[in-house]
């Protein structure tokens, strides 16, 4: 089965600054991969790239086969609920109804298939009963319960969700983490950004950067000391020589079994 | 009864309120998207910035509203141009336009003889001298405002929740920005005659600020907004006529104190219902 993305090279700036330095990686089909490095080390870098919100400056990335902006329609993206102001005054069932934007365009009616998609994605959610309830009237995990109702409502073959269960109860975070490993039983991949280690171990892919990729493949291939020391001991590693003086024979494997190097060579 | 009915008992009455109720409908309906998205500033900065175009129109004796749409489109552009090219945030590059088009716009207007009366006039509206052209123009801005705000719901409501999000589906949110602006300027400048630019303001914020501590969802918000602006303009009016005062500034002043009045209530009543749900 092809990568759900596949990058090669991928350097990225946010201003003057190099929020990912050359990397390449893979993201395997219909798994759940987590992507995990100290702050400021890309993993939302990497999570906007993907959704085609953040332009790349050199090397190539593939979402689904094609260019990222134009995969957009088939990725979901759930960001942090602290990144989104509740203060646009919408029931809990509105946010979710904007799910199906995607599908729906600007101007086209919900049909009973879309109405019965936002009903289901509330259910999983168990956000049912807050259905009326005004955004600010929740508590963050249960807004962030209903920003996840709403990126499975949309139609998607790729979920992105940024740090998804950062600071959460511990109700919002077993909900969420359910629904989190239901979504490849569904035919869709899964790339969540944390700081958890056992988070991270419990997906079946790791992605592990500090600048730039480190270190990608199975949770016991990448959550290594020797991996995990470099990542956060050395803090973000945006200089691509020291890059290659720190790792010069360290090597890893990729998706699909290969070895790449820090860089993915 | 006569109370009410005696300030709008000759035509040039029922112009102004027909006149202010138009501008208040079109400011009211945009202004709920202004509010939403945080813009008040902008909204500020932008009734200020199409003056030296309305001047620059009395000056050259041409229509105003030309004026006006020709110096809302480059204050747009020149705040962009800052933006994009300063490290500078984009509430210094409003504020810069707030006061440099403000200063031209008085600048142009005290060449003129009538200096003071012609700056009151732009400023502060004349809302007894509204023409019955006036009024068309007022209402087919106001059909394509509420037509466009309706047919961009989406994209609009989108944008407000979260521009990446919008991005995501597809909803291109600097398009819906781009039409916003347009939608601002109309509103603005199909405004301007009946309660000056200074006042437009009022419109554009007020309503929509007293309508959001009491509306559960944005068409509602929107909805109440307009009605809050309705009754603001046909108060307003009657209330100058009473007690003498400029028509234009009651108007704009009413829906400021009715946000206060509707803020002070809802202080009083019990929050139980405010109280964050704690989870099961």
């Amino acid at each position: 089965m092809p990568s759900a993305v596949i990058a090669t090279d991928v350097v990225i700036a946010r201003g003057h600054r190099i929020a990912l330095d050359r990397s390449s990686f893979q993201i395997p089909t219909g798994k759940i991969t987590a992507i995990i490095g100290p702050n400021g080390s890309g993993k939302s870098t990497i999570l906007h790239a993907i959704a085609g919100l953040l332009p790349i400056d050199s090397g190539t990335i593939s979402v689904l086969g094609g260019e990222p902006e134009k995969s957009q329609r088939s990725v979901s993206y759930v960001l942090q609920y602290a990144a989104v102001p509740a203060g646009t005054p919408l029931t809990v069932t509105e946010a979710v109804q904007m799910g199906r934007y995607s599908t729906l365009g600007a101007f086209r009616r919900p049909t009973r298939a879309d109405r019965e998609k936002v009903a289901a994605a509330m259910a999983h959610l168990e956000i049912t009963d807050l259905a009326k309830r005004h955004l600010t009237e929740l508590s963050g995990g249960q807004r962030q319960r209903v920003y996840v109702a709403q990126g499975i409502a949309q139609d998607h073959a790729l979920l992105l969700l940024d740090e998804p269960l950062t600071g959460l109860d511990l109700n919002s975070a077993k909900t969420i983490d359910a629904i989190i490993h239901d979504e490849p039983n569904r035919g869709c991949s899964v790339v969540l950004t944390t700081h958890d280690l056992e988070e991270a171990k419990a997906a079946d892919y790791v992605i592990l950067t500090a600048g730039r990729v480190v270190a990608c493949g199975t949770p016991d291939e990448v959550l290594t000391a020797v991996n995990l020391t470099n990542a956060y001991g050395l803090g973000a590693l945006h200089v691509r020589d020291e890059a290659a003086a720190l790792f010069p024979t360290e090597h890893h494997h990729g998706p699909d079994g290969h070895q790449h190097g820090p860089d993915g060579h | 009864m006569e109370w009410f009915l005696e300030p709008f008992a000759l035509g040039f009455q029922q112009r102004a309120l027909m006149g202010g109720a138009l501008a208040g409908l079109m400011a009211s309906v945009v202004g709920t998207w202004l509010v939403l998205r945080g813009m008040s500033f902008f909204g500020d900065a932008f009734v200020h910035g199409v003056v030296p175009g309305i001047a620059a129109a009395v000056v050259l004796d041409i229509n105003p509203v030309i004026g006006a749409a020709l110096a809302a489109l480059f204050m747009v552009i020149a705040i962009e141009v800052v933006h994009r090219n300063t490290t500078l945030s984009e509430d210094t590059s409003i504020g810069l336009l707030f006061v440099g088009m403000l200063a031209l716009g008085v600048m142009i207007i005290s060449r003129l003889d009538s200096y003071a009366g012609s700056l009151t006039t732009i400023l502060f509206g004349d809302a007894l001298g509204i023409t019955t052209v006036d009024l068309i123009t007022q209402a087919i801005l106001a059909i394509i405002i509420i037509t466009a705000t309706t047919l961009f719901y989406r994209p609009l409501l989108a944008l407000s929740f979260n521009k990446e999000k919008a991005q995501i589906w597809g909803l291109a949110p600097n398009r819906a920005h781009a039409a916003l602006l347009v939608l601002i300027a109309a509103a603005v400048i199909g405004s301007f005659q009946s309660v000056g630019t200074l006042l437009v303001f009022g419109l554009l914020v007020g309503p929509p600020a007293a309508a959001a501590l009491i509306s559960r969802t944005v068409p509602r918000m929107m909805v109440t907004s307009a009605v809050i602006a309705l009754f603001s303009v046909w108060i307003g009016l009657t209330l100058s006529y009473h007690l003498g005062t400029a028509g234009s500034a009651t108007m704009a002043l009413t829906p400021i104190v009715i946000f206060f009045l509707v803020l002070a209530i809802k202080q009083l009543k019990p929050r139980a219902k405010d109280q964050v749900l704690v989870d099961a």
